[in-house]
């Protein structure tokens, strides 16, 4: 019994190690490539051959996408309106879980339902009688005309993967802090949310993710230069019939980079936190 | 208790950011002191070169001449572009837009009282070319202006024509002819854009305009007007194009393949011919592409069709983009104003011609500097030598869902993929 456990031992981890790095090399070469396409010229850019090696480095496409492409600006705009929009969601969605999982009351069950509906309206759907309302409010050219979009249709999936999560918690806890005399605020903030910190980072890199790529929204809501987000920054080379490629995979893999830092900083807890949350109902 | 008073502060917290909302919208574009602030929607993203550089250059010039005009300008690619058109449409039109001179765009935009009729009389002196008003104008009022003219050009590489002994073709049979010959040399005759549909559709229509000549308009009007494309002219003309596929005259995979990639072909000589429409003169010019490729582009219009009515002079040319006012702009004079000094002839149609951005729908013989590329003086001459022009291709003749049946279809009836007959009463249904 002892040496056919060791065999399969000796076999396997050669053959995970051929596996993974097989979907490693995927994984990883859509990067390799936008970098290696984004320092070259516009003109090499179309070859048979899967990557190219430029004659000269062109550091001058990310020089462009800087100054041109108002990359600086952009990011900040980005930064700050996905930042806050998953605070918002984080913060919201443990209350409405909290509220519709472990507090009783008549409607508990049909809220939590309305609110995760909202998974499954698309956004185009919404797109032109979204515009229609912030403009009556005067809302579009402002941040919240993204902020509130960007929130809204981040936050079934994060009260979904939180009220989950919540099951896995025993309630024995909160009966003994409410024994101790704690109030309700307490209980969620210094009771639950240290517990749902592996949840908290998926729906943050969730939530992240989703928004910060999204233009359609955004070129719908927005009109002024003030509040644009980074992939306006690739339409600045957009041009009437061609483009300019080559500064546009600059952008795009300064773009790319935010995104991948948060992803490495947070991927620790994000296996775990979709894991757990999937097995309880 | 404790509840009611926390919905209290949401309440409030909501009713003072919609009001903190609702006072920058009250800004009015008149301000007390006699400035005005022009709103632009420019389908024009890349504000640094071409056509984009063209327009900022004159909003600059306009803005210096005017002191008390602010111009603020914004800029999304087509397909954003449209889609917030429609949403600008509904409310709070910016004051000068980009617009298409197309039934397919312009139909339903005017019926939705959108765009400010202008008059026609100003523009007597503007010099804009016989008949290119004609797209701009519904019910016979004006409605906006053209911007460039556009002609279907077949590009191709004149040192790799004389060094093989091919002739430019006479005849639709012989291009097909041409197109064995350039494969024999192992060279893909034309690059073709089919990813994207319209370049096909342009095609169709060119060979279309070659079988009608000057009942093109009206083929297609009635066809469109009825839902029924079984004209045999129109049914010729897809098998003329199908038969191009079939005699290979497309590289392998055009029916996927982006502009971009088919441009490429052509400008580092694995293709010996581009079909492109003629703002692409500018290649001439481009110093991305290999000298000894781009001084030997020229260019031919399509050949004439066995028993067609139209002569080899008739070419296929029309006024896509172009601009237009509000109608419920709140500073209409001055945007009227705005777009009349645009077309002043040495504007839009000076600069461009000096950046090399295409012809304009003026007359622009006399901002000719001598110093044009071959290229250019080749379209210029083709289009004044033209005995008559096709004028809006056809996909761009209809309701927006016929258009978008046409430029997705026209890759199966090309490829084989689907029966001519189903083709035309497939783009036939989408019109009703």
């Amino acid at each position: 019994m002892e040496s056919v456990g060791k065999r399969k031992h000796i076999f396997s981890k050669p053959l995970l190690w051929v596996v993974l790095s097989i979907v490693a090399i995927i994984q990883i070469f859509p990067l390799v490539w936008l970098v290696d396409f984004s320092l070259a010229s516009s003109n090499e850019m179309f070859t048979s051959g899967l990557l190219i090696i430029p004659e000269k480095i062109q550091w001058g496409n990310y020089a462009k996408a800087f100054v041109d492409g108002h990359f600086l600006l952009y990011l900040k705009n980005s930064i700050l309106i996905n930042g806050l929009a998953v605070l918002v969601v984080i913060l919201v969605s443990i209350m409405a879980g909290f509220a519709c999982r472990r507090m009783k009351w008549k409607l508990s069950g049909f809220v939590k339902t309305l609110l995760l509906l909202g998974m499954m309206i698309p956004i185009h759907a919404t797109l032109l009688p979204n515009y229609k309302i912030y403009n009556m409010l005067g809302l579009t050219d402002t941040i919240w005309a993204l902020l509130i979009p960007y929130v809204a249709f981040s936050l079934p999936q994060g009260l979904f993967l939180m009220t989950s999560f919540m099951e896995s918690i025993p309630v024995e806890l909160e009966e003994a802090a409410v024994m101790d005399g704690c109030g309700i605020y307490r209980i969620i903030f210094q009771i639950i949310t240290p517990m749902l910190k592996s949840s908290i980072a998926t729906v943050a890199i969730m939530t992240f993710l989703n928004n910060w790529n999204e233009f359609m929204m955004a070129s719908t809501y927005l009109s002024s230069p003030k509040w644009k987000t980074l992939p306006f920054s690739v339409l600045e080379f957009t041009g009437q019939y061609s483009s300019n490629y080559a500064v546009q995979f600059a952008v795009m893999a300064l773009t790319a980079a935010p995104a991948v830092i948060v992803y490495i900083i947070l991927n620790k807890h994000i296996t775990k936190g979709v894991a757990m949350g999937a097995v309880k109902g | 208790m404790k509840k009611k008073i926390i919905s209290a502060l949401l309440v409030a917290a909501m009713a003072v950011s919609m009001l903190a909302g609702c006072g920058n919208k009250s800004e009015s574009a008149k301000s007390s002191d006699g400035t005005v602030t022009l709103k632009v929607f420019s389908n024009l993203p890349d504000r640094k070169n071409g056509q984009g550089l063209v327009e900022q250059m004159i909003i600059d010039e306009y803005m210096k001449e005017n002191s008390n005009v602010k111009i603020e300008v914004e800029a999304l690619d087509e397909e954003a572009y449209k889609t917030k058109f429609k949403a600008y449409s509904m409310e709070g039109m910016p004051d000068v837009v980009s617009i298409w001179g197309q039934p397919s765009f312009l139909d339903e935009v005017v019926e939705a009282g959108v765009l400010a009729e202008l008059d026609q009389a100003d523009y007597t002196d503007y010099k804009f070319i016989e008949g290119s008003l004609n797209g701009f104008t519904y019910d016979d009022k004006l409605y906006g202006l053209p911007r460039n003219t556009d002609v279907a050009c077949i590009y191709y590489n004149e040192k790799l024509f004389q060094d093989n002994g091919w002739e430019i073709p006479k005849t639709y049979d012989e291009l097909l002819a041409l197109a064995d010959k350039i494969n024999a040399a192992g060279i893909t005759p034309m690059a073709m854009d089919g990813g994207d549909g319209w370049p096909m559709a342009v095609y169709l229509s060119d060979v279309l305009f070659k079988l009608t000549g000057e009942d093109y308009s009206d083929v297609v009007s009635n066809a469109i007007s009825t839902g029924d494309f079984s004209d045999a002219n129109l049914k010729k003309a897809t098998e003329l194009l199908k038969a191009a596929a079939d005699a290979k005259l497309f590289q392998n995979g055009y029916d996927s393949q982006d502009y971009g990639t088919a441009m490429n072909l052509f400008t580092n000589g694995q293709a010996a011919m581009f079909y492109m429409g003629s703002w692409e003169s500018s290649m001439a010019l481009n110093e991305d592409i290999p000298e000894e490729i781009r001084t030997n582009i020229r260019v031919f219009t399509m050949p004439v069709v066995d028993g067609g009515k139209a002569a080899a002079t008739d070419i296929a040319a029309w006024n896509g983009g172009g601009y237009a006012v509000s109608a419920n702009s709140e500073v209409k004079e001055e945007a009227i104003k705005f777009l009349n000094y645009m077309y002043q002839p040495d504007k839009l149609s000076k600069y461009g011609w000096e950046n090399g951005v295409g012809m304009s729908a003026q007359d622009q013989s006399e901002y000719m500097t001598g110093d044009e590329t071959k290229l250019q003086m080749q379209i210029v001459d083709a289009v004044n030598n033209a005995t008559s022009v096709s004028g809006t291709p056809v996909n761009d003749c209809g309701p927006s869902a016929f258009k978008t049946s046409i430029e997705s279809e026209i890759q199966s009836v090309s490829n084989g993929s689907k029966s001519v007959d189903d083709f035309l009463s497939a783009i036939g249904t989408s019109c009703k």
